[in-house]
This record gives structure tokens, C-alpha cells and sequence, in this order.
């Protein structure tokens, strides 16, 4: 039972970094329905700039932190102006395609930048603390407060703001949009530009824990903030959180208990069955409604 | 007031628009008539600035709109009621209310209209917090014409706003284009419903394949043939 129930405890910090990912990733998915996939490379740009930082400057871990959340938002615009905002309405999967021949290109980049195939990350706070029979570690419980307060914000801007509005009703109808005076490029590319940086504050916490950086950080973000978005549900933000907690939770269960070669299976089978249970995900509207909006222009 | 000279658009090689010239006198109601895919939905998508012309251009009061974007057409003064509505399905009447101001400043006079519409469509204050795409067809109608309207339109583009509603409706949506426009709206209505247009339009345009072929008035359209055995008459016989 306290292992089922540590294992729970490191889950949910795990997954709070999934959450992050998933939130940056389902923000662009919700405002311009279209996959990227140069995500997480882009804020592995991000990263490798900080660790640059790290190296040549001597940053300190806020120093870096500014560094590789400036990078993530430079990269993700760079990504943005090159493979999404070129492609007419309805080009989702050549944006998509498009995406990926960035990724190898980023990811190519840093490694002439950086060839070793690790270096070294400023640690957040190393800081553990015993709560009862359980283990808590500090720079974990940094990454599952910005999970909150991040999801949170996010969530205020959109039903708070007029920039929110902006974007719901992007998400609604862009046609539509368009018509009632909204600057549907603008808003996309700050949108962009948004959940770029929340992508690097998660790229930042999750390598300032592990300590190190490694080119294949970029597929790894990449394929956990699209695990936990379908999840969840496309463009749905409780559903990034949720999503991202729970596929924290089940991969530190089946580690545990079915070991390290199977962790991995048992996310996709999460996946898999969440996608027979609930085709949406867990938050989002079945997919056959967006038909029904009339999206064609 | 609106006048569009030689406008052609085109979908890759397909010309929807072959040089269409046409006028919006000021304080009328002017209707465009014409059977589907004569290109009236790619006519009214061109002067709101979402698909762009290969040739022509669209005049409001002599200034140019043609290679503006949406959003600044809108603040010249003219706002598009889709085709087919396009409101905002997952927020309220109210906020799609308030979407439509979005260039507006001002809390207060927008709040203001906000309860004129309210007053003029008495459904949609029923309805105030309720989500957009759970709305009857002709409630939605409803909401898109007032969302337009939020952004005090000098001109209000119109298209096709009885599609697909119940002939009760249908009727109230052009008490509602009569009441606008004695109210002082410029009104430019896209409309298959010939019969209804005649009770309240002042002047009328006929468009085929992509080419206008008839101008004039409630009487000329009346006694014109060509658009009697066409429009009219197969009304008529259909309904
Ligand atoms: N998105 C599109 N892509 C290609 N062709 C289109 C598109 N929209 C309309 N068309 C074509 O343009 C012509 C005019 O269409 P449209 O403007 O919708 O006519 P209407 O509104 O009068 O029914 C039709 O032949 C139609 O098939
Ligand atoms: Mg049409």
C-alpha cells in the first residue's frame, strides 16, 4: 500500500510535467487544429540555449530558465512563421509533415551547436523532504505547483480576457472569427507564442530535475504532450491536466510493478483504451461535432 | 454607398466570380437573387475581405476595401451574416453578443447594445447564458444578425438568412430586415426566397454562373420573364 501509494505521489510530479506539455500542445491544437510535432524540439532549442547559458555564462538556474523559455518561444515562432502560417486553410497534414521535417532539422542543429551527446543542466532544487513514509522532492513539487497555476492562468486568460475571447472564438469557427473584426494571424501567433513559453517553463523543469540534457529531449516532449493531450481530449485544458497526471500515475504504477520494459506499453495501452472508451478523450467533444461547425473556409 | 466594379475570384482555375459590378444605394435594402453555386456566398466572402479577388475592386463610399483584411473591413463599417450562421457554438449568446463588438471600446455602450439587442430579440435575452450551438436554427440566425449588428455596421451583409427555416421563421427574419432597415441599416441580402425579398427589398439583383444578368426594381423583377418562370413561378408551383 505505500508503494502503490508512492508510486502515486512520484506519478502525479512526473505527470505534471506531461500536464505542461499537453497544455502548450493542446493550445495549438485548439486555436489552429493542426499537430505540432516540432513541439518538443523546439523547446529543446530552448533548452540547449540555457545550457549554453549554463556553460559560457554561468547562468545560474534562473538565468537559464529566462534563457530556455526565450529560446522555446524564438524556436516555436520560427516553427510557426515556416510550417503553419504558409499553409492554406484545410493543409493540415502537409503542415503537420512539414513539422516534422523542422524537428530533424532543429534537432540536427543543436547537435552540431552542442555534439556531445549529454551536458549538463543547472538542478532547480535538489531538496528532498520525508512526509510521513513518503519521499518529497522539492524541484517536484515546484513542477506540480506550475502545473496548477500555469493551467490555471491559462484557463483565466481564455474565459477572462478579451485576447481569451479572441481565441475561443477562433477555436469556434475562424471564419466566423474573421468576421467580427478579430485578428485571427495575430491572436494565432501569440497563441503560438504562449503556449511556446509554457512549453519551456515545463522543458525547464523537467531537465533542471534530471540534471542533464540530451538531444532526444525534443521527441520525448514531443511524444508525452501528445499522449497526455489525446488523453485528455484535443484542445481541452482540463483534459491536458488530467491527461498528463494520469499518464504519470500509470507509467510510475507499471514500473513499479511490471518493470521498466513495460512502462512504456502500459501508456500506450492507457492511450489505446481511452481512445476505444472515449474516441475525444476524457475532455474533449467527440470529434464528429467539429464536422458540423462548418470549417471548411 | 458599396459599390463593386469587375470583381472576379477564383477557386484555383475556377472562375466563382466573372466580372461582377454592382451598387448598394444608401439606407435601401438591395437583394441579390441567383440559383446555387452562382458564386452569391463567393461575392459576399469577397467584400468581407476572406477570400481575395484576382481582379475588381469593392468601394465603401468611395474608399477601397479590396486587399484589407476581415478585421479591418469590419472596422470600416461592413459586417457579414454568414451563411449557414456561424456562431460561436461553444460560448453563450452573450459572449457571442460580445465577440461581435470586439474592435469596439467602451464597456459601457457596449453593454448598452447589448440590451438593445436584448430588447429586439427577446429570444436571445430568454437565452442570454445558454451555448450558441445548442440554439434552434432560426435562434442562431437570430444571434448571428445581432452579433453583426454589435459592431454598428454601416453596411450589414445578409447571406442567405432564411436558409433551411421553418416559414414562421422565416417570415420573422424579414420583419426583422424591414425593421433594421427603417431603422436606418444599409442592408445587402443574399436570398433564394424571391417571393419574400419582393415584400421588402428595393432593389434587386439576379446572378448567374457567376455574372450579373439582371438589375431593377420589386416591379421591372416582377415582370421580367425570364426571372417570373424561374424564381417566381417555380415557387409558386413548389410551394
Ligand atoms: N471552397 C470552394 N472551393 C472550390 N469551389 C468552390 C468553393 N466554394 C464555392 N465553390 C464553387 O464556386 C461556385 C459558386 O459558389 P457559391 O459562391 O457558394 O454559390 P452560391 O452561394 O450562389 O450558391 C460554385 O460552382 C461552387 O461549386
Ligand atoms: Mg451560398
Amino acid at each position: 500500500m505505500i508503494d502503490f501509494l508512492q508510486n502515486t505521489i512520484d506519478g502525479v510530479m512526473t505527470g505534471a510535467s506531461y500536464a505542461l506539455l499537453a497544455l502548450g500542445f493542446t493550445l495549438i491544437f485548439g486555436v489552429m487544429r493542426r499537430l505540432n510535432l516540432s513541439y518538443g524540439p523546439s523547446i529543446m532549442v530552448g533548452a540547449y540555449l540555457g545550457t549554453l547559458a549554463h556553460l559560457h555564462l554561468a547562468a545560474g538556474p534562473l538565468g537559464v530558465a529566462a534563457v530556455t523559455v526565450a529560446g522555446a518561444v524564438l524556436a516555436g515562432l520560427y516553427v510557426e512563421r515556416l510550417c503553419f502560417a504558409p499553409m492554406a486553410a484545410g493543409a493540415g497534414i502537409a503542415a503537420m509533415v512539414s513539422s516534422f521535417a523542422i524537428w530533424m532539422q532543429l534537432e540536427q542543429a543543436a547537435i552540431l551547436v552542442l555534439p556531445r551527446h549529454t551536458y549538463p543542466f543547472p538542478p532547480l532544487a535538489s531538496a528532498t523532504a520525508w512526509l510521513g513514509p513518503f519521499l518529497l522532492r522539492l524541484d517536484q513539487l515546484i513542477m506540480l505547483a506550475s502545473a496548477l497555476v500555469l493551467a490555471l492562468g491559462v484557463q483565466a486568460l481564455l474565459y477572462g480576457t478579451r485576447f481569451g475571447l479572441a481565441l475561443r472564438a477562433i477555436i469556434g469557427n475562424p471564419t466566423a472569427a474573421h468576421l467580427v473584426g478579430i485578428d485571427v494571424r495575430r491572436a494565432t501567433v501569440l497563441a503560438f507564442a504562449l503556449a511556446s513559453a509554457v512549453g519551456g517553463v515545463a522543458g525547464f523543469l523537467v531537465l533542471a530535475s534530471d540534471a542533464q540534457v540530451t538531444p532526444m529531449f525534443g521527441m520525448w516532449a514531443t511524444m508525452k504532450g501528445l499522449i497526455a493531450m489525446m488523453i485528455g481530449g484535443l484542445g481541452s485544458i482540463p483534459g491536458a491536466l488530467v491527461g498528463g497526471l494520469l499518464l504519470g500515475v500509470v507509467e510510475a504504477q507499471s514500473q513499479w510493478y511490471l518493470g521498466p520494459q513495460l512502462r512504456d506499453l502500459a501508456a500506450y495501452v492507457l492511450l489505446f483504451a481511452c481512445l476505444v472508451w472515449r474516441p475525444g478523450g476524457l475532455f474533449g467533444a467527440a470529434p464528429v461535432r467539429d464536422l458540423a461547425r462548418g470549417r471548411s473556409l | 454607398m458599396l459599390d463593386v466594379a469587375d470583381l472576379v475570384t477564383a477557386y484555383g482555375k475556377i472562375e466563382a466570380l466573372k466580372g461582377v459590378s454592382l451598387r448598394v444605394e444608401s439606407g435601401r435594402i438591395t437583394c441579390l437573387l441567383g440559383p446555387n453555386g452562382a458564386g452569391k456566398t463567393t461575392l459576399m466572402m469577397t467584400i468581407a475581405g476572406i477570400l481575395q479577388p484576382r481582379r475588381g475592386t469593392v468601394r465603401l463610399d468611395g474608399q477601397e476595401l479590396t486587399g484589407l483584411t476581415p478585421a479591418r473591413i469590419v472596422a470600416q463599417g461592413v459586417a457579414l451574416v454568414p451563411e449557414n450562421r456561424l456562431v460561436f457554438p461553444q460560448m453563450s449568446v452573450h459572449e457571442n453578443l460580445l465577440a461581435g463588438a470586439y474592435q469596439r471600446r467602451g464597456r459601457g455602450e457596449i453593454a448598452s447594445d447589448v440590451e438593445r439587442m436584448y430588447a429586439r430579440f427577446p429570444r436571445l435575452q430568454e437565452r442570454r447564458a445558454q451555448l450558441a450551438g445548442t440554439l434552434s436554427g432560426g435562434e442562431q440566425q437570430m444571434l448571428a444578425v445581432a452579433r453583426a449588428l454589435m459592431s454598428r455596421p454601416r453596411v450589414l451583409l445578409m447571406d442567405e438568412p432564411s436558409l433551411g427555416l421553418a416559414p414562421l421563421v422565416v417570415a420573422e427574419i424579414f420583419r426583422i430586415v424591414g425593421e433594421l432597415n427603417r431603422d436606418g441599416t444599409t442592408i445587402f441580402l443574399v436570398e433564394q426566397n424571391a417571393h419574400m425579398a419582393l415584400q421588402v427589398a428595393h432593389h434587386f439583383y439576379l446572378m448567374e454562373q457567376g455574372r450579373v444578368t439582371f438589375s431593377g426594381t420589386p416591379g421591372e423583377l416582377a415582370e421580367d420573364e425570364v426571372v417570373q418562370r424561374a424564381y417566381l413561378g417555380a415557387r409558386r408551383a413548389a410551394g
